[in-house]
């Protein structure tokens, strides 16, 4: 079981460092297929240490395994070690299975690009940052991963680097990411300065022991809330994850919904007992997570791009998440984040054959009518805006009630806050999601479209075959995983039944005990009416694509939504501006000045000196002679002052 | 009395000497300094012979003011007009300077003397009767100083020849 | 010992020293600064003499007969450097030889 988790994380690590030696050696299909067959066998491993710790009782859930010390400084030691329990097992699944499915469909997304390669190397090696992520057996170790996920971010997002808004976009998350790692990291020097150690058993019993003062365990807390906030693009750290949007479309899929932006949720669940020991810092980041559910809701609203409209989707529902962590109810934390998972992967996949199919058009003002020419694109997207709305039974029904019913169940101004929170941003998910559907898929087919169609009017459930798009809707590589995920996103929620069957929930609960249950009662009200709200928000958005107008018809609210709240322009102003007034200031009054002009003045200075002395140097004989015979009156004065 | 005529002895032929030696700074003409020169050496083969350093007083007039001074006056009269020279000039204070340095030192050694050099001159020692003698001087030259006598043979040599290869006529000269 | 002490003779040798160098300094024709160098090296002769009377030790006027011998082959030197001067019509003024000049 052991070999099995190790081999999961090393299998992408020796599939990202094959390609990268190999170099231009391997062929594009091979790296392809290393990476792919890589992030599998890391799948294969996970499956094997899942079944086996499946089969344990409860209380063993939990195996570290140690490969060796790897800093040793004083009384201060962290080991490289590996954590295999419920949750990281989760994580693992989660992380190689769709992972790979993904990295699968890249193989016909990206072939023909320029440095595919490089593409699936990077692949891998997110992949394996990810796992030490999840697996990492004490804090410092999460640390390492969570940098090196923001490292495959940075070269992901940044991957068309002819692009500059793709490299600015890049700089810009790894900027932002970068103020989490540092809350983060000032967290741990709190923590080790208290406790000696990054261990996650001496950390969470010295915060679960009442050793932390209040204070300390708060200052923590925030730090990793702080962390986890900016890799997860909550608000206030979000403006980044838009604007990643500019790497190739697989990449937004693995890295931007299904995996790297929930690390802040396991973060949070995994250390769930330094937030317990710090409870207004919980309950902040449940408020914030449902302040973002609603506000991305809304921006999503008036968005034109397909992939950015599925980007607020991500970030509604990772407020979700963190809705759910901040309460304390971890189980269902980790079980949307496992449905997510499945149906957000699913919509980007797809949201990626129609770019893919439509030679990289990604505005949705100039598709629609997709129904009759893509018609298994369209299914799968159906499957997934559903599972998305929490319609039952697919899989989003059960995991974001679930979350609801917990908010409910809180009670309190919190709880009930929270409440309208979630049930609000259920309906603005109904509506956006549905939004989109219609404008893509809806209506005459527009000019593009019929570009495009010419050649495709067979209607295959299947395309065959590899090929260009004229011979069906994408190649096999890229319709088969939509299509596995598709089946997920439908059936993936029937493991948490509420009343019936939860063997989900009890899996999680045995690392992460929750501190909220809602009665059976609560959950299925709380369903009834996230569903009618659904409901709702679908046939308003069906009314207005039909009557032809805007969802939000008063201009000035979509002129805010559009800016997005205008956080851009705010951060800009308060930050980017002042930053860049500071280094100009300092480049002309400090930098050219002394430093570059001191290098020209120590030269000037130099030969002026030099002139100077030269002076002495008249080439009058006598002057000459008359220096000598002073010196000598000199020594003369002083041999005898001396005796 | 002996004491009397002694000091008589010495004072003229010390006060030959600095009148002398001022003379040889102050006159134009080359030809008269090199004279006032040859009489400063003569008052101080005088004071040497006072001295009792006979042999040094011989060699004082044969070498010093029969050779090196005839050859003076030689060039002196070879150059003939051309040895005329502006007496001084240039920089101001160069001349004041030259006056200062030389009144420091004069009267930094006269102070030296007058604090009696810290007792280093209090008591004459007693001589020999062959103290100075050319055979006391030979023996010492032959003995403890044998390298200074050689040296000095081979500076003499070397200034021979410099004297020699200054004066040559250089073939690019001749063309000149 | 008869007549003036050692302190007399090594005064006089200061007072020819300091005229020398006088000559040396102020005077513009190479000749009479030959000369006035004569003349410093003359009065250390003095001096030297004179302390060798004054200890005893045949040494200082050894010492005095290198310094004459030295003394000559100087004198050749110099001479034979102003003779090369006029050789070249140079004129015989030391404020013209600059080339040393920095």
């Amino acid at each position: 079981m052991i070999a099995g988790a190790w081999l999961c994380l090393l299998a992408p690590l020796a599939g990202a460092l094959l390609i990268t030696l190999a170099g231009t050696h391997l062929s594009r299909a091979a790296a392809g297929w290393i990476s792919t067959l890589s992030v599998f066998v890391g799948f294969a491993g996970a499956l094997v240490a899942f079944l086996q710790v499946a089969g344990e009782s409860a209380d063993e859930r939990s195996h570290t395994s140690t490969a060796y010390t790897w800093l040793a400084a004083g009384k201060f030691q962290v080991a490289m070690q590996i954590l295999v329990d419920p949750v990281s097992l989760t994580m693992m699944l989660i992380i190689t299975g769709v992972g790979g499915l993904i990295v699968w469909y890249s193989m016909g997304y990206m072939k023909g690009e320029d440095e595919e390669r490089r593409y699936f190397a990077y692949m891998a090696l997110f992949v394996f940052s990810m796992l030490m992520l999840v697996m990492g057996g004490n804090l410092l170790l999460l640390l390492v991963g969570w940098g090196l996920v923001g490292l495959a971010s940075y070269l992901l997002i940044g991957f068309y680097h002819d692009r500059p808004e793709a490299i600015a976009a890049a700089k810009k998350a790894f900027l932002m990411n970068a103020i989490g790692d540092a809350a983060m990291a000032l967290g741990f020097f709190l923590l080790i300065a208290k406790t000696g150690s990054l261990d996650f058993s001496t950390a969470f019993d010295a915060a679960s022991s009442g050793q932390l003062s209040p204070n300390t365990a708060n200052l923590v807390a925030l730090g990793l809330l702080g962390g986890a906030v900016a890799k997860s693009a909550q608000l206030p750290l979000h403006t980044w994850l838009p604007d990643a949007m500019e790497g190739p479309t697989p990449v937004s899929a693995l890295i931007h919904a299904a995996t790297m932006v929930t690390a802040g949720v396991y973060l949070i669940v995994r250390t769930h007992a330094i937030f317990e020991a710090a409870p207004n810092v919980q309950h902040l980041s449940a408020i914030i997570g449902g302040v973002t559910i609603v506000v991305a809701g809304l921006i999503a609203l008036v968005q034109w791009d397909i992939k950015r409209v599925i980007a607020y989707s991500t970030m509604s529902q990772i407020g979700y998440m963190f809705l759910a962590a901040g309460i304390g109810a971890y189980g269902y934390a980790m079980f949307h984040l496992l449905t997510h998972a499945f149906f957000k992967a699913l919509l980007f996949l797809a949201a990626g054959v129609i770019i893919h199919h439509l030679a990289g058009e990604q505005d949705v003002r100039k598709m629609g009518g997709l129904r009759k020419v893509m018609p298994y694109t369209h299914a799968v997207f159906l499957v997934g805006a559903l599972a998305l709305a929490g319609i039952p039974p697919l899989s989003g029904f059960w995991s974001k009630d679930g979350i609801i019913a917990s908010a409910l169940a809180e009670g309190g101004v919190l709880g009930y806050t929270l409440l309208v929170l979630g049930l609000l941003g259920g309906f603005l998910t109904g509506a956006y999601t549905f939004r989109l559907y219609y404008l893509v898929f809806h209506g005459e087919p527009s000019e593009l479209v019929l570009e495009h169609a010419g050649g495709h009017m067979h209607e295959a459930e299947r395309a065959h075959g590899h090929g260009e798009h004229a011979h069906g809707e994408g190649p096999l590589s890229m319709l088969a995983p939509v299509g596995v995920l598709a089946v997920l996103a439908a059936i993936g929620g029937l493991i948490v039944i509420p009343g019936l069957w939860e063997p989900f929930l009890t899996w999680i609960d045995g690392v992460a005990e929750p501190l909220v249950t809602a009665s059976v009662t609560q959950d299925y009200a709380t369903s009834a009416a996230a569903v009618a709200l659904a409901g709702i928000g679908i046939w308003l958005a069906r009314w207005a694509f039909v009557a032809g107008r805007e969802l939000v018809p008063a201009s000035a609210l979509r002129t805010v939504f559009e800016h997005k709240f205008y956080f851009d322009e705010i951060y800009d102003a308060l930050f980017s501006r002042p930053a860049q007034l500071v280094a100009n200031r300092l480049r002309d009054d400090v930098e050219v000045p002394v430093v570059q002009r001191s290098l020209g003045e120590i030269g000037t200075g130099v030969k002026e000196a030099a002139g100077g002395t030269a002076r002495l140097q008249s080439g009058l004989l006598r002057s000459y002679a008359l220096v000598i015979a002073g010196s000598v009156f000199v020594l003369m004065v002083v041999f005898v002052a001396v005796r | 009395m002996g004491n009397v005529l002694v000091w008589i002895i010495w004072v003229v032929a010390a006060f030959a000497c600095v009148s002398t030696g001022i003379a040889v700074i102050s006159f134009t003409n080359p030809f008269y300094s090199a004279l006032a020169l040859i009489g400063n050496l003569a008052s101080l083969a005088v004071l040497f012979l006072l001295a009792s350093a006979e042999f040094v007083a011989a060699a004082q007039i044969l070498v010093y003011a029969g050779a090196v001074m005839v050859m003076f006056l030689f060039v002196i009269a070879y150059l003939g007009g051309r040895a005329d020279a502006p007496w001084a000039g240039g920089p101001r204070w160069l001349q004041l300077g030259a006056f200062v340095v030389g009144a420091a030192i004069l009267i930094e050694v006269i102070v030296a003397l007058a604090t009696k050099a810290s007792g280093g001159l209090s008591s004459d020692a007693e001589i020999s009767r062959s103290f100075g003698s050319p055979a006391e001087i030979g023996k010492l030259f032959l003995t403890d100083h044998l390298l200074a006598f050689e040296i000095t043979s081979i500076v003499l040599l070397v200034a021979a020849v410099g004297g020699v290869v200054l004066g040559m006529k250089t073939l690019a000269e001749d063309e000149a | 010992m008869l007549g003036p002490s050692t302190t007399w003779y090594v005064a006089v040798a200061g007072v020819l020293f300091g005229i020398g160098t006088t000559g040396v300094i102020l005077r513009r024709s190479p000749l009479i600064v030959l000369l006035s160098l004569e003349i410093m090296l003359n009065a250390s002769n003095l001096a030297l003499v004179g302390f060798s009377r004054h200890f005893a030790s045949v040494d200082g006027q050894i010492f005095a007969i290198s310094v004459m011998a030295v003394a000559a082959a100087e004198v050749c030197v110099g001479l034979g450097l102003i003779v090369a001067f006029t050789r070249r019509n140079m004129a015989l003024d030391v404020d013209t030889l600059t080339e040393l000049r920095g």
